[in-house]
């Protein structure tokens, strides 16, 4: 019974002082807000460990059980030791793991997204169809931001009663405009949901980041 | 096999070697193309030209090796013109993986213009949780990093002598590839009301737009694209505008493939008719 009431007791009181705080000037409060954004950091940080934990043991459990891609579990235990061994041994200023990150993690992942190119272009040649009138609007859209986003935009254009009107500026009408407009939509729809769902948790009704179902307390 | 079905039916090799070549031709033969300054970046350069010799900077590196093509050349750029204007700069990044690119950045750029660390910048390194670092840094830079990145003690750096929060701070630099200047915005801008522009990924930059708007970003730059126009106004060509002839050359290809696949397709379709 405590499990479950005590951490909702303490995220209902932790949410009521954090919305408090906001508005009350005091130095009691802001002593206490410190203290609460120390301890947000320092479970932040333990979160981090218990992931590298889980994954670990995620792999260990594959290289175990010797299933059909275990090799690859294997590569991630022994480049994580590796990495850690490095850091642990040598510092994070210089050395062994300043090589990993220099010569081996930075031309991977930079390696991986710019693999994206090619996928963006055969992807686009393949399912961006004009079927209907909306693809037909999205196309046109996609393209002159496109070719509006690169030096050839303020190249590309054609004169409308005395002004030019070019790829870029039209370009910068569409980010500026629909797109604003959309995003701006998005963001008060997200932002009222988040109020919504921490009125929720701090009320104690939402607990499925406690691992529990709604109302009942009963274990998902 | 007709025109239509063929163009509705290129061979995805054929596509990988046009972008090869249009990413690769520009590099090994480089395009001169005019760069127009648009106008979010025209107030990026504006907030950064109203710094003075002394206003501390506080530099947000957020983000790893897969966005670096597209971000560092930006980052490149303003820590040149920060370390021009003698401004002092208080950097540090959000994300593991960045540690690496924003030490490696602040030391090229401190070699270039002759500064010294610990007086005229410091590297804060890493710290987990974004929301509560972004809001701690708000009450005490020192108490959020006791510590620099190389371990020295925050209360025994000159260059913190008299800079604790974000009160202190001129200006916040947020060049990031994911929604952290979104963040840093709602959290530094929003609560403790400090000045903020940003470098995003073009992707990103798009949804920058509503705080640009709002005045809560006050400029930024998009892309790649954006750091070409900022290199252009503070009149230092880098990678940004090397880079723009492999860029142009990549958009017109994947435009063309586009134009090319509808054709196929609405042969194809009238076929069928």
């Amino acid at each position: 019974m405590l499990q479950r009431s005590l951490p909702i007791f303490f995220a209902g009181l932790v949410g009521i002082f954090m919305a408090v705080q906001y508005f009350v000037l005091h130095p009691g409060m802001a002593r206490i807000y410190n203290l609460v954004l120390d301890w947000k950091q320092v479970v932040f940080a333990c979160t981090l460990m218990l992931g590298v934990f889980s994954l670990i043991r995620f792999h260990w459990r594959k290289i175990a059980r010797r299933t059909a891609d275990a090799f690859y579990s294997l590569v991630v235990v022994i480049s994580c030791s590796i990495t850690v061994l490095a850091a642990a041994v040598f510092g994070t200023e210089t050395g062994p793991y300043t090589w990993l990150y220099d010569r081996v993690q930075a031309p991977m992942q930079a390696t991986m997204f710019s693999l994206l190119a090619y996928f963006v272009a055969s992807a686009s040649y393949r399912a961006f169809r004009a079927r209907s009138v909306h693809a037909t609007l999205l196309l046109l859209a996609g393209a002159v931001v496109m070719l509006g986003r690169v030096p050839t935009g303020d190249l590309i254009g054609f004169e409308l009663h005395g002004q030019r009107v070019s790829l870029a500026s039209i370009a910068a009408w569409i980010l500026d405009t629909p797109n604003l407009a959309a995003k701006r939509g998005i963001l008060i729809g997200v932002g009222l949901g988040m109020i919504s769902t921490s009125l929720r948790i701090i009320l104690g009704i939402e607990r499925a980041y406690l691992g529990l179902s709604r109302g009942t307390g009963a274990d998902i | 096999m007709s025109l239509g079905a063929r163009l509705a039916r290129v061979d995805r090799r054929l596509i990988f070697l046009l972008m090869t070549l249009a990413v690769a031709g520009p590099i090994l033969i480089p395009i001169k193309l005019p760069i127009i300054v648009s106008k979010e970046v025209e107030d990026f350069y504006r907030e950064i030209e109203a710094l003075s010799p002394g206003d501390h900077v506080l530099l947000a590196i957020d983000y790893e090796p897969d966005v670096m093509a597209e971000l560092s050349p930006m980052s490149e750029a303003v820590l040149d013109r920060l370390f021009a204007k003698d401004t002092k700069i208080v950097a540090l990044t959000l994300y593991p993986g960045g540690v690496g690119i924003a030490q490696g950045l602040l030391e090229e750029a401190a070699a270039r213009h002759g500064k010294t660390y610990g007086e005229d910048y410091v590297f804060l390194g890493y710290n987990p949780d974004y929301s509560g670092t972004m809001l701690r840094l708000g009450e005490s830079i020192k108490a959020t990093y006791p510590t620099d990145q190389f371990g020295r003690d925050t209360r025994d750096l000159p260059i913190l002598r008299d800079c604790d929060a974000y009160r202190d701070l001129s200006l916040l630099v947020s060049i990031c590839g994911s929604q952290l200047s979104e963040f840093w915005a709602a959290y530094a801008g929003g609560r403790y009301g400090q000045r903020m522009v940003s470098g995003n990924t073009a992707v990103q930059a798009i949804l920058i737009y509503p705080f640009y708007q709002s005045g809560q970003i006050k400029g930024f730059l998009g892309g790649l694209k954006g750091a070409a126009e900022y290199e252009t106004r503070i009149q230092r060509p880098g990678q940004g505008v090397r880079g723009m002839g492999s860029q142009t050359a990549g958009h017109v290809v994947i435009v063309l493939l586009v134009l090319v696949g509808n054709a196929g397709y609405l042969a194809a379709r009238r076929r069928r008719a």
